[in-house]
């Protein structure tokens, strides 16, 4: 059944094409026929332009802004995690933080190309000098002589404006790239600060059973940023997650829940503002997955707020 | 989640959705072509952009196909989700960013419509509502003034051609119906619906070509 159809079959199934009604077996053979002829290709493209702008007649009704909010914040939420996901694909990710919260470093981008190649420049005509003509033929040869300089400046001009939109194009490139890494530093300075910063209160946490683990929490007050390893923990049961818990005098305020890595590392990061007098205790306990309101389990890890 | 940003080095953008239309024209300072190629090294600002660019005119096409407000979410989602994913196969010799996102588009839409269909195992033809439906209805105060002006053009032109041209352009663009089914639907012999097809599609792209040329 792959009898090849003429040109002019071709064409005149090209319309069908272009608005996606070609069945199966046909579409195929048109298909084939345009990707060796160069005229039908041009073709179908046209009449698809023509088809995509019958798009413009479906009467307008834009998403709802709130809803219209929403799926902009999902797809841009799946393609951050796409493009890092991306990234570690080539090898180029750090070690992932064994915290709930994604690591606070995000992995380099790979897929960030470096320089691209410029496009390759359109030789500029040369402007011959022209030569001076005699007697009634001057006139003339100068007026040639001009012609050729005006087409040979648009030609010159034509080629700038194409180096123009070539840089243009590399200059948006590299701002989004200049952008991406401002960014990561200020993410980096963010957390730095928030270890070491003058207002930063550290609260040592010791085991409260024969294993050891440790935690160490940095609670930056200025800025209610929160920042929590723990080493050594044992590995959570099947269903049950670790739950971080900032204690007041009258309650316990989840910071999160997470899970060990598999050297029973964890970093948990949170922001909540607290007033600097008011925490009286940090503890982890061990909870079903998902965390719960208010802590059920056996306390873990459990450090009072020093009074320094 | 990022945190706002205040730059965006994007071109700045007078059209959105709206821009005349530039046919295998996309040239560098295209602001679509510049925003599907920063998608292709993985910016997600990128497609922020191009959502919000073409959300009025992509929606108003998947909910026409769908009529359905939530499908028509999701729909929309799923297609802006592939043109990201896609972003690098993007060839802006072979057409516009408009016809890459419509086609998409209208085909997650046509996609949804018939996964639907399937599951009532209903395949008749009397979902296809009856033709010449266009609503020429505008927009509201929303839409911009130019892709107001963009589709009273496109309005006119398909209001020019003969009725069942305009027909057969209707049941396939709108409705996804072959060119078998639209002959089922219309008792017309094949044959004739292709050329319909064919002569619909030329005369609207005669119609808007004087758009063309007017592109920046």
């Amino acid at each position: 059944m792959t009898i090849e159809m003429t040109h002019d079959e071709v064409r005149e199934a090209l319309g069908a094409e272009a608005l996606g009604a070609l069945d199966g077996g046909e579409r195929e053979r048109v298909l084939a026929h345009v990707a060796g002829c160069d005229a039908c290709r041009a073709e179908l493209d046209a009449l698809r332009e023509a088809a995509a702008l019958v798009a413009h007649v479906a009467p307008h009704r834009p998403l709802a802004p709130a809803r219209t909010a929403d799926v902009r914040s999902r797809l841009l939420a799946r393609a951050a995690a796409d493009g890092v996901s991306r990234a570690s694909q080539d090898d180029v990710t750090i070690e992932a933080a064994p915290a709930p919260i994604p690591a606070a470093f995000p992995p380099p981008r790979a897929d960030a190309e470096p320089a691209r190649a410029a496009p390759s420049r359109p030789d500029v005509t040369p402007i011959t000098s022209a030569r001076r003509g005699r007697g009634a033929m001057a006139g003339w040869l100068a007026a040639a002589a001009s012609l050729l300089l005006l087409i040979a400046a648009g030609v010159y001009a034509s080629g700038l404006r194409r180096q123009v939109d070539a840089l243009q194009a590399r200059a948006t490139q590299l701002e989004a790239e200049r952008t991406r890494l401002a960014d990561r530093v200020q993410q980096g300075e963010a957390t730095v600060a928030s270890l070491s910063g003058p207002a930063v209160k550290v609260i040592e946490m010791a085991a409260a059973r024969p294993a050891d683990p440790t935690g160490r929490m940095f609670w930056d007050t200025r800025t209610a940023r929160w920042t929590f390893f723990a080493h050594n923990l044992p590995a959570t049961r099947p269903g049950r997650e670790y739950q971080l818990w900032l204690v007041t005098a009258d309650r316990k305020i989840s910071a999160g829940t997470f899970r060990p890595g598999p050297r029973g590392s964890a970093v948990v990061q949170a922001e909540y503002e607290l007033p600097p007098g008011s925490l009286q205790a940090v503890a982890v306990t061990e909870e079903p997955a998902g965390g719960q309101p208010q802590p059920t389990g056996a306390i873990v890890l459990a450090g009072a707020m020093s009074t320094r | 989640m990022h945190p706002e940003r205040q730059l965006l080095p994007y071109p700045s953008v007078s059209d959105p959705a709206s821009g005349r239309p530039r046919p295998g024209s996309a040239s560098a300072d295209d602001p679509d072509l510049a925003l599907v190629r920063a998608m292709a090294a993985g910016d997600e600002r990128a497609l922020g952009l191009l959502y919000d660019r073409w959300q009025p005119l992509l929606h108003s096409l998947v909910f026409h196909v769908v009529g359905d407000a939530g499908d028509a979410e999701e729909v929309l989602e799923d297609a802006l989700w592939q043109a990201w994913r896609q972003a690098g196969t993007y060839d802006e010799s072979r057409g516009s960013v408009r016809t890459w996102l419509t086609t998409i588009a209208r085909s997650r839409a046509l996609d949804r419509v018939r996964v639907r269909r399937a599951a009532r195992q209903d395949v008749s033809l009397e979902d296809a509502p009856a033709s010449a439906e266009f609503v020429l209805a505008g927009g509201g105060p929303a839409e911009a003034a130019e892709a107001a002006d963009l589709r009273a053009r496109v309005e006119q032109a398909l209001a020019g051609l003969p009725p069942d041209q305009r027909e057969t352009v209707e049941l396939a663009y709108f409705r996804g119906l072959s060119q078998t089914e639209i002959a089922e639907a219309t008792g017309q012999p094949l044959g004739t619906v292709k050329t319909r097809a064919r002569l619909a599609l030329q005369k609207l792209r005669t119609a808007l070509s004087s758009l063309r040329e007017e592109a920046p």
